[in-house]
């Protein structure tokens, strides 16, 4: 067999893509019907500025989704995500029109995102503390650090960085197609997809050889990093910073990957289940918005519609075994 | 010139919790050899794996690998020198494929990536030594158990091992699939492969096996090749301990009702079961972990759904269809799990021993603290249960906590209790009590179900035993005919042995 030309026999890694859609196919029925519903209701979506402003408005839920997903899927969980956003804000604001200029100010976002995260690993992981604990305390320092670089609303963003990232420019829908492209890249290194072995089975996985607890704090870094990205994005989108203004995603986080099928055991869903999650919640959100629901009829129908997705794979499978 | 071990260990001792669990053992796997490990449940086969693989370290003896004394084996080190152990539980991550699974932890590489054909090419390969035909990207999870064990066999393959450790590889395999395995190993024995082999099944070991080591609470009795060995020969040397004085005398009772009578039973991993269960005495319930003892006691308590064609339960006609209904029916359970399922641990004594009294409780009415802690006082006596009742579970040895579990039951005098394997884990002045009180409550004209993975105690112990095998009852030994090696053939499939004339 040569090993330049992979014979059809090789060809493993599509296969296997495929294989992570099968059960997501009724959560991408319901997403296309919302989107539809959307486009229907607000025809100005299909055109390059209506896609990139519902871009820009999905990219930092987006984002936080990613970033919850990949804890869960180790099995832990983030409490301290909106603040992490949050803190991410303040930063941007306050170092990009300083000396350090918006490529030095990009890195102090992502440095700060990546050691928050790391830190809260190796707290979590090392001591064997559980991770709602440590990133709820975690939630409180990082927000109580934003409010000391910020106390109030302020700083300012480059104005042409504001405009190259959320003016008139689908510069939202690409960065977010890149975050979808460098975690599939990611999945496809060993340390990516010890990823399920470290969250299902941690003892069996340890045994196998895989390098549970350096998987696990590079989750939680990656969870930082992009809980940060996603407070830069928001940062320019507003042109300042705002030292709670991640505080929502929290929730929202959590809320989009359940959506999206991540299990809250470890090792079960997918990242694109949870990208998708949070599509569907953001695309509910504006529909609620244009159909002219109150606020509180959007929480309400917003919660019961997070149990429905949850209930309703358990209530078909008990429906199945009755049977 | 004799052949080198590729890993042995030489006098090892390993103990929890000051309770040895192996004493001074010996062991040599040699390249080209399938050695068979026989023991009974909790003689220490489990531990000596896990010392040979590094998971565990050993008290004291050496381990030595290629001949050199290791100072400490680890894990990483033991992968490193070509030791694969296919653990009984599955270490398998459900949402990756086949292929992912059979490559985790030591993925082929390209560019910093997981190499996918690589991985393919040699994945296949190992799948094809297995019969493995399912699509290299099936999610592990689709599979069915049989299918799974046998990812996890070629998971071992595939880091091409020196010694192959197989704990139990054919307790879920289908005929098909255990005959693959068998020529399987056929094939590593004569490319060199040292196989430690470790199965319930006798015939199997002595189809398949070269050499045996046999242990026996910890130590080892046999250790030589299989040669001029029948089955009979080898359960004898499993069992057989003197059991002393630690279990009162033996009286028949007199005078049994039935008081429980089911005929196709079946639940969880039960397949159509009859059973009769009496009044005044010790039903015993034996066999190899996880044969479906838990399934039984726990589908008569109601607390698995269970059907059965006919049933007669203390004087109604059906079967208990929860655990409320149950305990007005009379049945009590004490689990084998007393940690999580039988006790609140944080909790006082008199609290644990008070639960069941609460469910029966009105709602809405103050708690008779006198009535309560005099109540205690009296099963703390019955018992024996000794010291300050105000104490947290958890400050109790195990024995102690199992006789609040049993205690507990004992206000509303139960006359059928299941029992699951009470004497795990309880030091031997307590099993005594435990006995004693036992055979009390037979006299008494109670009936007790008590599943057991300790033989001695079901032989001696006992009126009548079911031994279970694979969901069903394999064979239904009077008092007269037990014996260890009868308890033990039943279990494994063993043909008893006949005492020639």
């Amino acid at each position: 067999m040569s090993n330049l030309a992979p014979t059809h026999e090789d060809r493993l890694y599509w296969p296997v893509q495929r294989q992570r859609n099968r059960s997501l196919y009724g959560l991408f029925v319901v997403v296309a019907a919302f989107v539809a519903l959307y486009a229907y209701l607000f025809p100005g979506l299909l055109s390059v500025a209506g896609i990139s402003k519902f871009a820009q408005s999905w990219l930092p839920l987006a984002l936080v989704s990613m970033a919850q997903a990949i804890l869960m899927l180790t099995g832990g969980i983030s409490l301290a995500i909106g603040a992490t956003v949050s803190l991410g804000a303040v930063i941007a604001a306050t170092t990009m029109m300083g000396p350090l200029g918006v490529p030095g100010g990009i890195a102090a976002v992502a440095f700060s995102g990546l050691g928050i995260g790391a830190l809260c690993g190796v707290i979590a992981i090392r001591l064997r503390l559980p991770a709602i604990i440590v990133t709820l305390a975690a939630s409180f320092i990082i927000a109580g650090l934003a409010l000391l670089i910020l106390p109030r609303p302020g700083g300012a963003i480059p104005g042409w960085f504001s405009d190259l990232l959320a003016g008139n420019t689908p510069a939202a829908l690409i960065l977010l197609i890149l975050a979808a492209l460098l975690w599939k890249l990611y999945l496809a290194t060993p340390l990516g997809l010890s990823l399920y072995a470290a969250g299902e089975n941690p003892v069996g996985a340890y045994r196998a050889g895989v390098p549970v607890d350096t998987a696990r704090i590079a989750a939680y870094a990656l969870s930082g990093l992009l809980s940060t990205l996603a407070g830069l994005f928001i940062a320019a989108q507003t042109g300042s910073g705002d030292p709670v203004i991640g505080n929502a995603f929290t929730l929202n986080s959590i809320a989009a990957a359940v959506l999206g099928g991540v299990g809250f055991l470890g090792g079960r869903g997918t990242m694109r289940g949870a990208i998708a999650g949070s599509l569907l919640l953001s695309v509910m959100i504006n529909v609620m918005f244009f159909l002219g629901f109150p606020p509180v009829a959007q929480y309400v129908a917003q919660g019961l519609i997070i149990i429905g997705a949850v209930a309703l794979p358990e209530i078909t499978r008990r429906f199945r075994r009755a049977r | 010139m004799t052949l080198q071990p590729i890993i042995a260990a030489r006098g090892v001792s390993r103990s929890f919790f000051g309770n040895p669990v192996l004493q001074d053992v010996s062991i040599a796997l040699l390249p080209g050899r399938i050695h068979a490990l026989l023991g009974e449940n909790g003689a220490g086969k489990s531990t000596l794996i896990n010392l040979l693989s590094g998971a565990l370290a050993p008290d004291g003896g050496e381990i030595a690998i290629d001949g050199k004394v290791l100072r400490k084996l680890t894990p990483s080190e033991a992968r490193r020198a070509g030791i694969a152990v296919v653990q009984q539980e599955l270490s398998l991550t459900s949402e990756l494929s086949i292929a992912e699974n059979i490559g985790l932890g030591a993925f082929p590489r390209r560019f910093g990536l997981v190499d996918y054909a690589t991985l393919a090419r040699k994945a296949r390969a190992v799948c094809a030594l297995v019969g493995l035909d399912e699509n290299l990207s099936t999610p592990v999870g689709d599979l069915p158990l049989g299918r799974r064990q046998m990812v996890e066999i070629a998971k071992a393959l595939f880091r091409e091992p020196r010694v192959l450790v197989l704990d139990e590889p054919t307790s879920s395999l289908s005929a098909h699939e255990a005959d693959t395995l068998t020529k399987l190993l056929h094939r590593l024995r004569q490319a060199g492969t040292a196989i430690l082999y470790i199965s319930h099944r006798l015939n199997e070991v002595m189809r398949l096996c070269d050499y045996v080591t046999v242990l026996k609470d910890g130590k080892v009795t046999a250790d030589r090749s299989l040669q001029g060995v029948d089955a009979a020969g080898l359960v004898r040397l499993m069992v057989g301990r003197d059991p002393g004085d630690l279990f009162p005398k033996w009286t028949p009772g007199k005078d049994c009702p039935t008081i429980v009578s089911v005929a196709g039973f079946s639940c969880g991993l039960l397949r159509d079961i009859d059973l009769d269960i009496r009044r005044g005495e010790i039903l015993g319930i034996g066999g190899l972990v996880g044969q479906g003892q838990e399934d039984l006691l726990l589908g008569l308590y109601g607390a698995l759904p269970a059907s059965a064609r006919q049933a007669a339960f203390n004087g109604t006609q059906s079967l208990p269809a929860s655990v409320s209904k149950a305990n007005a029916l009379g049945l009590a359970y004490v689990p084998a799990d007393r940690k999580r399922e039988g006790l609140h641990l944080i909790h006082s004594i008199a609290w644990n021993m008070m639960l069941p009294h609460f469910g029966h409780a009105s709602p809405l009415r103050l708690r008779d603290r006198a009535g309560e802690r005099e109540l205690a006082r009296q099963l703390a006596d019955r018992l024996s249960i000794k010291g300050d009742l105000t104490r947290q579970v958890q400050a109790l040895s195990g024995g102690n906590q199992q006789k609040v579990a049993l205690a507990k039951w004992m206000p509303s005098d139960p006359p059928i209790l299941l029992l699951n394997d009470p004497t795990r884990g309880v030091d031997v002045e307590t099993k005594r009590e435990i006995y004693v009180l036992l055979r009390r409550f037979a006299a008494e004209g109670k009936a007790i179900v008590l599943s057991s993975s300790d033989t001695p105690e079901l032989v001696h112990l006992c009126d009548r035993v079911a031994v279970m095998r694979e969901g069903g009852i394999a064979r239904m030994i009077e008092h007269r005919e037990l014996s260890e090696e009868a308890i033990v053939a039943a279990a494994m499939g063993a043909e008893p042995a006949r005492s020639a004339a």
